[in-house]
């Protein structure tokens, strides 16, 4: 035994010597500047192609650059037309009219008309689609009933006079109506093709037609899928690359091996320890995700239905520390919407608009548990926290428990969990403590605060509050921008920094290996993507 | 012959029923289910969970899927939509037989020319080297063995791809990382089995017949040092041919057994099913196979099968 641990010692200490220092040159880069190609790492497959299927990860990266919406917001916050070129609305935000352009065409060279646009909607609505966008479509008149199969589907709230013109008529105002239209559901599918989200027309090379930027050429399940440009894009001067692949990878360990090794272009979202590893190296891009990583308490459990213990427990945890511990790709907060999602009226960062919801103050945390009836914790239940067994995820589950058994001396049970168990049992409220993480749909607060709407699909901690239904009710409706951004602030703060429904921790960033020369990259103000359809080489 | 095989095949049919059975239970068992992700309403929930019939209870559901079953019918995978269980694996097979198929090959190739070279070498510097090589290549588990190839042949010195299977460099670390094991343990087997096999009367009478060293070998010598070798050689076979979980996520390669760790960690249902299913019947197939050769080589075992 001894002689093979030294003999696997020696063995390992000359591959350590034989590998250390040893770096060579990607020729994938080289290539790629002559080619205009780009390759580029994304998570595996899931769901498919169709803006009104199954959408998950693979659709996401995949529409972004061949797909156009009719508005879409830039980085800056400003307006950019793309299938539409201009829209009209009435007084009180309910009618509004696009005009699509013209010059639009399918990849396969038939124009794009507002019967696309409609195409996707309707087969949104059927529940049996699986598309988990089609209530961003319930502004539109008529269409909740429709999706609940109170109305048939010729009733739904969107006109189309001609083949470039479409009216939406919305049942209430809705002033961040522009955000939604970047949601799959408003995305056009062509209706010579696209007929049910089952019959494989969105994975299929010959009938996957698109009307942006770049089209599919190539789709090979589990491995990697090509976008060629298109060359019938109205639009297709300002577009530089050729050919832009994207391949599957199962883990973000193996993406970024994938990238040192050169075979890779793009490596998004990789682990948080390459900070250290590209130190200083223009390949490394760290960007600010529109995302919060929250604990929903079970309002149903004792003692957290008591608003003092959830205050207490929220004042107690240092987030300062706990990010320190996980990394630079974390940054702690105390608000529930996403600390880097901007306020469009005037692009600073809409948090910044209010007061703190609430300070950390462990004196006082220790004070309100001592009211609740459990000083210095005595008597407390040990909670049950349960979250998915990411490396991330685990690290915070230690630092919270070891800060709440340090503030307030009570105890937390840790229950890690493969992320499908923790779906199921956030969703039954199979939970005392469950981690949750929301990264924005559109770029609106109301991504956020609808999600502790009494009638939420994502209120699971049992969430009944009228006074904050009212508020963001109202501020649905209200169409002055700062009238309805001290609404939404008002709810914000009645939610997190009084009522404490929920324990909101950090706000994370993404690591990007971007091989350096490749130039144009934007990123999605809604959800903190990295968007590729203006990338380029520098020549 | 006919009996022995009637027999195999029908403990085969046997066992894969109470494989398919277990399976089926066992995935009903495991907490989370395959629609509750990211933004799905009740509404769609519900819907799916109808579609695919998760609504009733399990003794239906599985009496539907047996029913399924014996009309060839694998079903519909649930998180690829469109996608049925038997295309996946038309798919994902061939991948997975030609990396463990080459995988096979190698190590049968190298493990028995290393082995015979280690018996019957005159130089003690040779013997040991191998011992100490086929110790280290078994010891080290074949996860450490795929990420030190991708470490040092992929991110470091940049000669070999590491990620999918686009041409036929990307071949050369995942099917050294599958047969590094499998070498060492055939050269072993080999190694033992010929010396073994040298000490005999018969290669002594051929030495003295005048026979080549290469006559020898091949002719006697192999024919009955390569059963112990056949017979390790069979399961390792199957077990290569119906994919490694490990290497396949590591190299990201889309053969089965990286489809298989995503559909458990999807819940997909059908697909797990589908896939232990046609796993099960590969490694009883390869196992028949294996035993029918065996007897064909070997006198003695075939008339203990006629027996």
């Amino acid at each position: 035994m001894k002689r093979r641990n030294r003999i696997t010692a020696a063995f390992m200490a000359f591959i350590l010597l034989a590998s250390s220092g040893l770096t060579g040159c990607g020729n994938a880069e080289q290539e790629n500047v002559k080619k205009k190609e780009l390759v580029i790492a994304t998570n595996s497959e899931t769901g498919g192609l169709d803006p009104a299927g199954m959408i998950a990860l693979t659709y996401l990266a995949y529409s972004v650059t061949a797909l156009d919406e009719l508005v879409t917001y830039d980085a800056e916050g400003n307006l950019e037309y793309r299938a539409a070129e201009s829209y009209d609305v009435n007084k009180d935000s309910t009618e509004w009219t696009f005009h699509l352009r013209k010059d639009a065409v399918w990849s396969d060279g038939t124009p794009v008309t507002s019967a696309d646009f409609v195409n996707t909607m309707i087969r949104s609505l059927d529940p049996k689609s699986g598309n988990g966008y089609a209530n961003y479509l319930f502004p539109i008149e008529n269409a909740e009933a429709i999706y609940n199969g109170e109305a048939q589907a010729d009733s739904l709230g969107v006109e189309t006079p001609d083949d470039y013109t479409l009216i939406f008529h919305l049942s209430e105002p809705c002033v961040y109506f522009l955000d939604l239209l970047r949601l799959p559901v408003y995305t056009p599918s062509c209706v010579s093709y696209a007929d049910s989200a089952d019959s494989g027309w969105d994975k299929n090379p010959e009938t996957s037609v698109a009307n942006g930027p770049f089209y599919l050429a190539e789709y090979e399940p589990e491995q990697y899928f090509v976008l060629k440009k298109n060359e019938k894009y109205w639009n297709a001067d300002v577009v530089n690359l050729e050919q832009i692949t994207y391949r599957f990878f199962d883990s973000t360990e193996a993406m970024a091996n994938a990238y040192e090794s050169g075979e890779l272009d793009v490596a998004p979202g990789v682990p948080s320890a390459v900070l250290d590893l590209y130190e200083g190296k223009e390949d490394l891009v760290v960007t600010n995700s529109i995302a919060t990583r929250y604990i929903y308490p079970n309002l149903a459990v004792e003692p957290l239905d008591d608003v003092r213990v959830r205050k207490a427990l929220n004042l107690a945890v240092d987030r300062e520390e706990l990010c320190r511990i996980l990394g630079e790709d974390t940054e702690p907060t105390v608000n529930f919407i996403a600390k880097y999602m901007t306020d469009k009226t005037d692009g600073s960062y809409f948090i910044d608009g209010a007061e703190k919801p609430f300070e950390e103050d462990v004196e006082e945390a220790q004070r309100l548990l001592a009211e609740a009836g459990y000083p210095n914790g005595e008597g407390f239940p040990a909670l049950v926290y349960k979250y998915p067994s990411l490396e991330q995820d685990s690290d915070t589950a230690q630092v919270l428990k070891e800060q709440w058994k340090r503030n307030l001396n009570i105890d937390v049970e840790l229950q890690a969990q493969e992320l499908q168990v923790n779906y199921t049992d956030r969703r039954a409220g199979d939970f005392e403590l469950c981690r949750m993480n929301w990264t924005a749909d559109f770029a609106d607060p109301y991504t956020y605060l609808s999600m502790l709407l009494s009638n939420g699909t994502y209120n699971c901690s049992g969430i009944r509050d009228s006074e904050y239904d009212a508020l963001v009710t109202q501020s649905d409706s209200e169409t002055d921008p700062e009238k309805r951004a001290e609404l939404m602030h008002q709810a914000e703060q009645l939610a997190v920094g009084e009522q404490f429904y929920i324990i909101p921790l950090y706000s994370i960033k993404n690591c990007n290996l971007i091989r350096p020369g490749l130039t144009g990259i934007t990123q999605n103000p809604a959800t903190g993507a990295l968007e590729y359809r203006y990338a380029q080489w520098e020549q | 012959m006919l009996k022995y095989m009637g027999k195999r095949i029908l403990i085969g049919i046997v066992s894969m029923f109470v494989l398919v059975t277990a399976a089926f239970f066992l995935t009903r068992q495991m907490p989370g289910s395959p629609f509750q992700t990211a933004n799905v309403s009740d509404k769609v929930l519900e819907q799916l969970e109808e579609a695919y019939g998760l609504d009733e209870p399990v003794p239906v559901q599985y009496q539907k899927y047996i029913t399924g079953l014996f009309k060839g019918n694998l079903g519909m995978s649930f998180k690829k939509s469109g996608v049925t269980v038997a295309e996946v694996i038309k798919r994902a097979w061939p991948v997975t037989v030609k990396l463990g198929g080459l995988a096979v090959l190698v190590s049968l190739v190298f493990g028995s020319l290393l082995g015979i070279w280690q018996a019957s070498s005159r130089f003690s510097g040779v013997k040991n080297t191998i011992w100490c090589g086929t110790l280290l290549g078994s010891g080290i588990p074949n996860f450490v063995v795929a990420l030190l190839l991708a470490l040092i042949f992929g991110v470091r010195l940049h000669l070999l791809p590491i990620t999918g299977l686009g041409g036929w460099k990307n071949y050369i670390l995942p099917v050294i990382s599958l047969s590094l094991y499998p070498t060492c343990v055939i050269t072993r087997i080999m190694n033992n089995a010929f010396r073994e096999e040298m000490k005999k009367d018969y290669v002594i009478l051929a030495k003295a017949k005048g026979l080549t060293w290469a006559q020898i070998v091949m002719t006697h010598i192999l024919k009955n040092a390569g059963i112990p070798v056949l017979n390790y050689a069979g399961p390792a076979a199957a077990f290569l041919l119906t994919g490694s979980f490990v290497v396949e996520s590591i190299f990201t390669i889309p053969g089965l057994g990286r489809e298989f760790v995503n559909s458990i960690a999807n819940r997909d249902y059908t697909l797990i099913l589908g896939l232990t299913i046609f796993m099960g019947a590969v490694v009883i197939i390869i196992n028949l196979l294996v035993d029918l050769l065996c007897a064909w080589m070997n006198p003695r075992v075939r008339k203990g099968i006629l027996e």
